[in-house]
């Protein structure tokens, strides 16, 4: 390794980077832990006294909770059931295709689509409640139908945990064991299940994550009920205009979200006995589940799919019909008024996510390949500040930002700059951590190879290692991209006038009960998204020869 | 281009180690390794001989000593600065690029015109026997093509020194003692100054002009393959280099070369080490098994019984007892009647010159 010190480029790229770290994530941060301590200059915990004694807050904090637990064990649970029949069902690949497809929409989708399906399935005049089961006065609004949504939602991130943790279990193990003259339950229960024990525990860690900072289905399902923090304190602010008490309340997510974060990567992560290596185990020496059960197995995978195909196939039907559960006459209208009254937020968007792709993905790779490849002072905290916005919730970088850039110098509320910073700095940190896993897997023996040829560090870096992590550069586009056009809970807090996005279109359509708009601009979105994966998958496969490291479950963050 | 030595003068290299403190990889290190010349560092895993290489190849730096190329100091010269080839264990095949990218890298990095690098790569490649393979990656490879790529990819740059660090360890028995002899041809007719690591000591025989053999860190003994075989300098070397009996005895006369040693409850004669022998000293003999002999009946003065006998086809290999001692003997297959049952009864004869004493004196 070379260090910053004898290496000028080296030196200048960590400045910089300091630099736009210490203006997008540190500063922001402090600005709103100084909104909360300080009160006209002087300091006080007065405002957090408010909270704690506030016995509605405390509720929502205690609700957050509970639905975050609830998720994270539900989401586990149905992410592995997904993993290991799809590692271990022998199943065709036309088969295994259309699970992946069908479990990586909900991750791709805007964050109000199973909640405006759950509307349409089992409100007041919800399709299966209304009209299949002919029920009268439900309400769909509560913490069942924002945990079943979640789950829905979130589950593929347990999926995208287990399923090459699953692959890679040295399938040898499980067949010793079973030469040892263990049943196949037994050998599950005594091997299999132990091996992704610390698999599992990540994947409830980060399902809690993602419940805990879900801004979007509470917003639209839990109702007056079952408040919880994210929408407590977006609703302190846009409702009473207290900006105070929504950055309280945002800090009083930290904690839990902090304390989920730190567990996942410095504990859980440690704690693997199977090392995911990118390349697949041989084949299971023999069959590990019985026919019985692998058609158990299926039968379940294929009930849970079909509730999310079916779920996405009610959103484009609701999209062409004039208002579903009234007026089923097929309709282009809602289509006319997102390609007109919606267009500026459609193009404000595509601007927005067109100008973060790059960035993130510039970000995600110099950043990764700095921190694992060069020796300079800071570089751990460099990589741990990093991933602050991304690890944080929403709902906390948003308000964060609100405060921060609100006043010169540093006016920047308004302007597309914020949104854009804001995403770069929050999901470029995916492309970081792809970057990083990919320079672990590269042998050292590569570089040293090249070295020994005669290349200079500089050729070493562009002829063989930048190649290499190319896969991570897509990751990191794809991603931001994605994410751009999907993400609400920070971004919320930072449109305006002048710049606004689809998604907040969709929430205001929601709030004014035009689903039918909603619904075509999801349909939209997904449209755009699945055409950029498949564009981004085109360029994987171009750039990445064979015998590349396959990069895969990189949505999954 | 010049054929080159390499000097590697008093290289040492510590480790701080989790359990045994602080540990030299290699300590004073020193080779003479003659312009054409193959050198072999042959050694158990952890004797140092790869930390060894990878200073020679300025991939590590040492903490002491010096590197010398045709008499040019290249100690503080990074690898790519030191004209170098370099074979790894695992190959370290680029694997976004094509076998002739991963061919013509270091002559692109020497920023050659195109159609020189296509009649290098073509030539290398036609000369390891991978014509026509130009389009194909890594991935697709068998283990031995992928070797002789990476030695393509070593030998096309026309480097001073060409450096193997184990590289036929991921090879089956077979493929590798057939690489090991294109090695070992392909250096000759380059004639280029090699220096190669491995653990294997049949493979070391085979390649080298020279073998250096490594111990914890330090060189213990240099010379012929013969050499190490015949006059080893130490148990180890005799033990790690061949297999051997080692027999207890005791110096009864010494007369130049030849040496009388009362052991196994007779007299042997045996040849002298480099230093004096007093009678009366106890010693130890070293008997290779391929000169133990066996004879049939019990007509000489060394009785024995046939313990054991593993078949291995031109083989034979006997363990036999012999005076309270077990003795390891090998015989070449002469034929189904040739063989002699477990239990016989039989005689023990060493050969001729094949009896050695020992250098170390008994501790």
């Amino acid at each position: 390794m070379k260090g910053a010190r004898n290496d000028p480029a080296v030196a200048a790229a960590v400045f910089v980077l300091w630099a736009l770290l210490a203006l997008f994530v540190i500063y922001p941060l402090a600005m709103l832990f100084a909104r909360v301590l300080t009160d006209q200059g002087g300091f006080t915990t007065a405002g957090l006294a408010t909270l704690l004694t506030d016995r509605h807050q405390i509720r929502a904090f205690f609700n957050s909770l509970l639905l975050a637990l609830m998720v994270g064990t539900a989401g586990t649970v149905l992410g592995f059931l997904f993993a290991f029949t799809a590692a271990r069902g022998r199943l065709p690949r036309w088969l295994l295709t259309i699970i992946d497809a069908a479990v990586l929409l909900p991750l791709v989708s805007p964050p109000f689509t199973t909640a405006i399906a759950m509307i349409f399935s089992f409100g007041p005049r919800g399709l299966i409640t209304y009209d299949l089961l002919g029920l009268k006065g439900v309400t769909v609004y509560g913490l069942a139908s924002t945990f079943s949504s979640e789950v829905l939602t979130f589950f593929p991130i347990a999926y995208l945990t287990l399923r090459p943790l699953l692959a890679a279990i040295d399938s040898n193990v499980e067949g010793m064991a079973f030469s040892l003259g263990a049943s196949r339950w037994r050998v599950f229960r005594t091997v299999t299940l132990p091996l992704t024990i610390p698999g599992l525990a990540n994947a409830f860690l980060l399902l809690f994550a993602a419940s805990l900072a879900d801004f979007a289905t509470p917003l639209i399902l839990a109702g007056n009920q079952f408040p919880v923090l994210p929408t407590q304190a977006y609703l302190q602010i846009t409702g009473l205009f207290d900006l105070r008490g929504g950055a309280i309340l945002s800090l009083a997510l930290l904690l839990p979200a902090l304390a989920v974060f730190l567990l996942q990567r410095y504990w859980v992560s440690r704690r693997y006995y199977v090392t995911i290596t990118g390349k697949g185990a041989g084949h299971t020496p023999f069959d590990s589940i019985s026919p019985t059960v692998r058609a158990v197995l299926l039968a379940a995978c294929a009930a849970i799919a079909l509730v999310v195909v079916y779920f996405y196939l009610l959103l484009l039907y609701a999209s062409l019909v004039v208002a579903l559960g009234a007026d089923h006459a097929f309709t282009l209208r809602h289509y006319r008024v997102i390609f007109t009254d919606g267009w500026k937020a459609i193009g404000d968007t595509l601007i927005i996510a067109g100008l973060a792709m790059p960035l993130g993905g510039v970000y995600g790779i110099l950043l990764g390949y700095l921190v694992t490849k060069k020796a300079f002072a800071g570089r751990r905290a460099m990589e741990l500040v990093a991933m602050i916005n991304y690890a944080l919730p929403g709902t906390i970088v948003g308000i964060a930002y609100l405060i921060a850039f609100n006043e010169a110098p540093l006016e920047l509320t308004g302007t597309a700059l914020i949104i854009v910073a804001c995403y770069v700095f929050r999901y470029g940190p995916t492309g970081i951590r792809a970057t990083v896993a990919l320079l672990q897997q590269i042998d050292k023996s590569l570089e040293e190879a090249s070295q020994g040829l005669g290349a200079g560090s500089g050729a070493t870096f562009r002829r063989v290692t930048l190649p290499l992590i190319m896969p991570a550069f897509f990751a990191g586009l794809g991603v931001v991209f994605i994410r751009s056009m999907t993400a609400i809970s920070a971004t919320i807090f930072l449109v305006s006038i002048g710049w606004t996005l689809i998604t907040v279109r969709i929430l205001e359509n929601i709030t004014e009960l035009s689903l039918g708009p909603a619904a075509a601009f999801s349909v939209l979105v997904v449209a755009i998204v699945f055409a950029v994966i498949a564009l981004i998958g085109w360029a994987l496969r171009r750039f990445r020869a064979p015998g590349a490291m396959p990069m895969t479950s990189l949505l999954g963050g | 281009m010049e054929t080159i030595g390499v000097q590697v003068d008093g290289l040492s290299k510590r480790y701080a180690h989790r359990v045994k403190g602080e540990i030299y990889a290699a300590r004073d290190v020193r080779l003479d390794v003659r312009p054409g010349e193959f050198l072999t560092l042959l050694g158990p895993s952890g004797c140092g001989k790869t930390t060894t290489l990878r200073m020679i190849a300025g991939y590590e730096k040492p903490d002491a000593g010096r590197v010398l190329f045709g008499g040019e100091d290249v100690t503080d010269l990074p690898a790519n600065k030191r004209n170098i080839g370099f074979v790894f264990q695992n190959y370290a095949l680029f694997p976004h690029l094509s076998v002739f990218e991963n061919v013509a890298y270091g002559l692109r990095v020497r920023a050659q015109a195109n159609d020189a690098i296509a009649k290098s790569v073509g030539d290398v490649l036609a000369l390891v026997g991978l014509a026509g393979y130009e389009q194909q990656f890594s991935a697709q490879l068998s283990g031995g093509e992928q070797q002789r790529v990476a030695l393509a990819r070593a030998i096309v740059i026309r480097p001073r020194v060409l450096l193997f660090d184990e590289p036929l360890s991921n090879l089956d028995a077979k493929l590798r003692v057939q690489m090991r002899q294109e090695i070992r041809d392909l250096q000759r007719r380059l004639a280029i100054t090699t220096i190669y690591v491995t653990h294997d000591q049949e493979e070391a025989m085979a390649v080298s002009d020279r073998i250096a053999v490594m111990h914890q860190g330090s060189v213990v003994q240099e010379g012929t393959a013969e050499d190490l075989y015949h006059r080893p300098a130490s148990r180890f070397v005799a033990q790690f280099v061949g297999r051997m009996n080692l027999v207890a005895g005791r110096v009864e006369s010494v007369a130049g070369e030849s040496v009388q040693i009362a052991a196994l409850g007779t007299q042997v004669s045996a040849r002298a080490p480099q230093r004096r022998l007093t009678p009366g000293e106890a010693v130890q003999l070293i008997v290779r098994p391929e000169s133990v002999e066996l004879l049939r009946g019990d007509g000489g003065p060394l009785r024995a019984t046939v313990v054991s006998r593993t078949f291995l086809g031109e083989k034979i290999e006997y363990v036999v007892r012999c005076a309270g001692e077990e003795l390891q003997a090998v015989r070449y297959n002469a034929g189904a009647g040739d063989l002699i049952p477990e239990g016989a009864a039989v005689c023990v004869r060493f050969a001729a010159d094949a009896v050695t004493v020992l250098a170390e004196p008994q501790a």
